[in-house]
């Protein structure tokens, strides 16, 4: 398939939803929508009065389905370049350079089929709540679960719409873990992700999982080995790691 | 303080998916399902898959087996460049 030319484009910032105390979704206008793989994202880039110009690399949090519409969710990390800005100076209505959708290597949809286990840490949650959004808006009865790990109660990303998704979803189930402040009265998992929770989680998949691992490059070496240990074909994990600049 | 370097290389690393954009600039097409078989170790991983470190002036994809470096990328305000001497070969799939 010839791809078109990867081009910068202006997107006109059309909503803004506080998701936790460090992450903010935005909403973009884009003249030239392109269908994008859930999975992949979008080049941010900022140009300053001066010329000097820095990009970062986020991933696209909307499904497919959303025709000419694209989310992002954006962690703000203090010290950044590009997601401070984002949080603190981008208002309604502004417009901000991207390109995209790019990547097909941590990518899927429905025709990929599953069991699919969906591995997240933070908001390396995103780009599996594209997965989510498209699988649940095609109304797809593939086997899918989710393990997200997160700080806090308080750092939990799409709580609300990810329960929503498991109520009304039998073949859909969401576990957390919390590796700091777990939210009062929680019984469940209160560790980072280990060889133990995740066998847990896949047992009903065993071997034909088809696993997505997303988060910071520690949790990702991390159950990458344990599922290499548990002898799951290497070509069923995909896997997206990201530093602390939230690339 | 080797540690400390090492420790915080680790930390700033991202992986090939993340200077996809920079590499379809180059390529015209998605790179990151492209293989990459390493000149040090012989193994093949696909570009997403690389070690990417991007905190520099330019761009280094290492090998996620035996950390050479597959490929250098710097851009400048008029050109880019791109040294590959850490890549055997590149295999993707004809555009059609």
């Amino acid at each position: 398939m010839v791809q078109p030319v990867l081009e910068w484009q202006a997107g006109t910032v059309t909503a803004i939803r506080p998701e936790t105390r460090q992450t903010k979704s935005f909403t973009f206008a884009l003249p030239k929508w392109m269908v994008h793989r859930p999975g992949q994202h979008y080049d941010v880039r900022l140009t300053a009065p001066d010329g000097y110009r820095t990009q970062r690399s986020y991933s696209i949090a909307s499904a497919p389905e959303r025709v000419g519409e694209l989310e992002l969710t954006v962690e703000r990390i203090p010290d950044g370049e590009v997601s401070p800005y984002l949080h603190d100076v981008l208002m309604l209505g502004d417009e901000l350079e991207v390109r995209g959708p790019i990547g097909g290597y941590f990518v899927w949809d429905v025709s990929l089929g599953g069991p699919l286990l969906l591995v997240g840490g933070g908001s390396g949650v995103v780009p599996l709540m594209a997965m989510l959004r498209h699988r649940a808006a095609q109304h797809s009865t593939v086997p899918a679960r989710l393990l997200y790990s997160s700080r806090s109660g308080e750092d939990v990303i799409y709580r609300d719409e990810l329960d929503g998704l498991a109520a009304g979803d039998r073949a859909f189930e969401a576990f957390y873990t919390f590796t700091r402040q777990p939210p009062a009265g929680w019984t469940g998992y209160r560790r980072r992700i280990d060889a133990t929770m995740l066998a847990e989680v896949m047992k009903p998949f065993g071997k034909r999982a088809r696993v997505y691992v997303c988060g910071p490059t520690l949790l990702v070496e991390a159950v990458a080995n344990a599922l290499v240990l548990m002898e799951l074909p290497i070509e069923q994990i995909r896997t997206e790691r990201f530093g602390p600049t939230g690339a | 303080m080797e540690n400390d370097q090492a420790d915080m290389n680790t930390a700033l690393m991202v992986d090939g998916n993340a200077v996809a954009g920079d590499l379809q600039q180059i390529f015209g097409r998605d790179m990151t399902v492209t293989v990459a078989r390493c000149a040090g170790c012989s193994r093949d991983a696909a570009m997403g898959a690389l070690m990417a470190f991007t905190h520099a002036p330019g761009i280094v994809l290492r090998c996620p087996t035996c950390q050479n470096a597959i490929a250098r990328i710097v851009q400048t305000p008029t050109a880019i460049y791109l040294e590959a001497r850490g890549a055997a070969f590149l295999r993707m799939a004809p555009q059609s």
